[in-house]
């Protein structure tokens, strides 16, 4: 056992670091093409990168102050299930505009009638000649104003369970019968998320992405947003500040000289400290070849509220000038470009940590049941076919 | 980089949980009335000794098996598990601070009769408030010849009416610091009162000194406390993380079986989701006790905040775990003859001992303020 993270002397870092001296302000292509945007996905996308060599990349390219294109759609979550089911051609199409950042992506899951029990979706796809015809409402889709793409889940098969008759379908956001409205949310900051209205929009059958039905299995793939977490300690979704910072600002305003304060700032100090070898270790299991479990879940438990114990204290350090907006709880800590590194913008926008990809207590679910094997929530739309559950739910 | 256990640590950790299993039962502190004298203290101690652990952390050359704290945190967590009543731990803290703190004779003289098991330690810090970091107001030591003569009083002392010497923290009369001295226990200046703890599978006791010989430690308490405060944290804090595991086990199978309103308690939300938060801080006491155990094996610097961060978050979550299960096993959790409540308080003198939670969290950001200046 050892907690040394990768050293400066490192064999690995030396290539990295003469990368990024030469191309200090490289395009997202050329971040691209160079494997650091996927670094763990196989050539010519990745560099089929181990935990530790992921780790010296992110590493060197904040050092170098270089960011990977701001895709998390395509980068975290999606893009991936293109190389183990997409066809050639989609790859081909596909792969690079998102990993270069060209192509924003965006994710057509969340419905109005159930957020976390996104099995439940109710948007159609019906199969004509060779388009599939969809017709749906999607909700709390983030970046779907930017995307170029969109991963579509829709029910394929309405006579089948409600998992199992699902599908996934790359869709051009700019295709007719597309309509998208902003969600303006409580933090009032430049919308994060939307509503999407599909009406008859005609998507060609060549970007239904594996097979039909296969569609459930891809999107709670695509859901496990662990890499994100992994490297980033910040406490909006691994973005923005984390407790160390807090510390530093705390420090700097005298907030620290509070006894209860004080205390309050160790514990959840202490708390970021243990969330940060937490992911080391899965880096580590990684690395020591054992398959990605769970455990993410986990992580995202905890690390869900933590990051907003974290925004909290800071804003409970301003006292009442913490509810004039805009204003910064730490003078000096300079805001990068994330827009989460705004420790105002980070606390009104912390509420959604608990609720966006399930929300808290869907996740505890997920985590006593695949972890604990504690007995399964009942659903009695399960096991029905979802035409019928429906029909029985509409009947009242 | 590899932040998981080797296989030979884990192997290490099976065969200790085998023979505990096997070896411990805790069976006579589940009658009600009993005290530490009935939980089968000096016969697991035998136990204990055949398998040579009095000498885990003692070099080999003295008869030991010079383990490293990651080593020694496979079998302190097994302790914890088991709640096995004997005098390990004092045992270990008395031998730490001969360690770090004795002289070559001094070494000599009881490292090996330790690791073969015929002397047994305990370390007396505490004052009456249980503090442990203070001056010490409470017992002073006179230089008197060659020796030392100690007076006055220390509390808390876990394994001190087994101990055949005691490490006594008391004020040097003529410098005003604290300063430690090897005290044996049969002598008439030492006289030891057993506390009616709450905790019972442990022995505690307050330490009355009235004249009593001894003779002092070399290392200085500016050198010999820091390094055997971060050690005695760990061990704390190892125990509880595992201690805090066991009790989630035994209450995930309680939740699994136990039915009511026609399913198994486990199925609701409400028990379901405070045992997902016991997996969660569960997983936390475990990384943070093995940081610690690696800094300390390193001689890290950041050891000093890794076992104060351990100590901090272990307590408070091992009190949290062993209370959530006597409420999720309901009206018989409450009742003495199950060992949640053995839990519970062991929890809670964990927690206590060398330092609050709060208190190990002034330290951690003390430490943190510190490095940052």
């Amino acid at each position: 056992m050892d907690f040394e993270l990768p050293g400066e002397d490192h064999p690995a870092r030396k290539p990295i670091r003469a990368w990024f001296d030469a191309n200090p302000h490289p395009s997202g292509l050329s971040l691209a093409q160079a494997g650091f945007v996927v670094p763990h996905w196989p050539r010519p996308w990745g560099l089929a990168a181990d935990a530790e060599l992921q780790l010296i990349i992110d590493q060197e390219m904040k050092r170098a102050g270089v960011h990977v294109p701001r895709n998390p759609v395509a980068i975290n979550n999606c893009a991936q299930s293109l190389l183990t089911h997409g066809t050639e051609a989609q790859r081909e199409q596909l792969l690079w505009p998102a990993l270069s950042g060209e192509h924003i992506w965006c994710m057509l899951f969340s419905e109005p009638s159930g957020g976390s029990d996104l099995g439940a979706l109710r948007t159609v796809a019906r199969r004509d000649g060779d388009h599939y015809v969809v017709k749906g409402h999607k909700i709390w889709t983030s970046l779907a104003h930017k995307a170029k793409v969109g991963v579509l889940v829709a029910r394929t098969d309405p006579d089948q369970p409600k998992h199992k008759g699902l599908s996934e379908f790359l869709v051009d956001m700019d295709m007719p019968g597309i309509r998208i409205r902003p969600i303006i949310d409580m933090s009032a900051h430049e919308n994060e998320y939307n509503e999407v209205f599909l009406d008859e929009v005609r998507i060609p059958a060549d970007r239904l992405l594996g097979k039909e039905g296969e569609g459930w299995a891809l999107c709670t793939t695509q859901l496990q947003t662990e890499r994100v977490a992994l490297s980033r300690p910040g406490a909006i979704w691994g973005h923005g500040p984390s407790a160390r910072e807090l510390i530093e600002g705390l420090a700097e305003v005298g907030a620290l000289e509070d006894g209860a304060m004080r205390d309050e700032a160790a514990q959840v100090y202490i708390e970021g400290e243990i969330l940060r070898l937490l992911a080391y270790r899965s880096l580590s299991d990684r690395m020591n070849a054992k398959a990605p479990g769970p455990e993410g879940a986990i992580y995202k438990m905890l690390a869900a509220p933590h990051g907003q114990r974290v925004v909290d204290l800071a804003k409970r350090s301003q006292g009442a000038r913490g509810m004039i907006a805009g204003e910064k709880p730490f003078p000096s800590q300079l805001a990068g470009d994330d827009p989460y590194d705004d420790w105002d913008h980070a606390f009104w926008f912390s509420q959604a940590v608990t609720l966006g990809v399930g929300t808290q207590e869907v996740l505890k679910n997920v985590v006593a049941e695949r972890m604990l094997g504690l007995p399964r929530d009942i659903d009695p739309t399960a096991r029905l076919p979802w035409s019928e559950a429906r029909r029985k739910q509409s009947g009242g | 980089m590899d932040f998981a256990l080797s296989e030979d640590h884990l192997m290490l950790r099976q065969s200790a949980r085998t023979f505990l299993e096997k070896e411990i039962s805790l069976a006579r502190v589940l009658v009600p009335g009993t005290t530490v004298e009935d939980a089968s203290y000096d016969a697991n101690w035998r136990k204990i000794v055949d398998m040579g652990w009095p000498g885990l952390v003692i070099d080999e050359v003295e008869g030991g098996s010079g383990l490293s704290c990651i080593d020694l945190a496979m079998i302190l967590g097994e302790m914890g598990r088991s709640l096995a009543p004997s005098p390990f731990l004092g045992t270990l803290f008395g031998t730490w601070a001969i360690q770090k703190g004795g002289s070559p004779s001094q070494k000599k003289n009881l490292l090996s009769g330790i690791a073969s098991g015929s002397i047994k330690m305990a370390l007396a810090i505490a004052e009456a408030s249980g503090a442990v970091d203070g001056p010490c107001r409470e017992a002073t030591a006179r230089r008197q010849g060659e020796g030392w003569s100690l007076t006055g009083a220390k509390s808390f002392v876990i394994d001190a009416a087994a101990a055949d010497w005691l490490v006594v923290a008391a004020q040097d009369e003529q410098t005003g610091r604290r300063a430690f001295f090897l005290v044996e226990t049969r002598q008439p200046g030492v006289s030891i009162d057993l506390l009616p703890w709450r905790d019972v599978t442990r022995q505690v006791a307050d330490v009355r000194l009235r004249n009593a010989v001894g003779e002092r430690l070399e290392g200085e308490d500016a050198v010999l406390w820091p390094w055997l405060r971060d050690r005695v944290v760990f061990a704390l804090a190892t125990e509880s993380a595992a201690g805090a595991q066991r009790v989630m086990e035994m209450t995930v199978d309680y939740a699994k079986e136990r039915t009511a309103f026609g399913r198994p308690i486990g199925g609701y939300q409400a028990i379901k989701h405070s045992l997902a938060d016991m997996l969660g801080q569960i997983e936390c006491c475990n990384v943070a006790t093995l940081y610690a155990a690696w800094a300390l094996s390193q001689n890290d610097d950041r050891a000093p905040v890794a076992a104060a961060m351990a100590k901090a978050y272990t307590s408070d979550a091992y009190m949290a775990v062993t209370q959530r299960s006597i409420q999720i096993f309901g009206a018989i959790g409450f009742t003495w003859e199950m060992v949640n409540h053995l839990y519970f308080k062991r929890a809670r003198a964990n927690a206590e001992l060398f330092g609050n939670a709060r208190t190990q969290r002034a330290r951690v950001i003390d430490l943190v303020e510190r490095k940052a200046a």
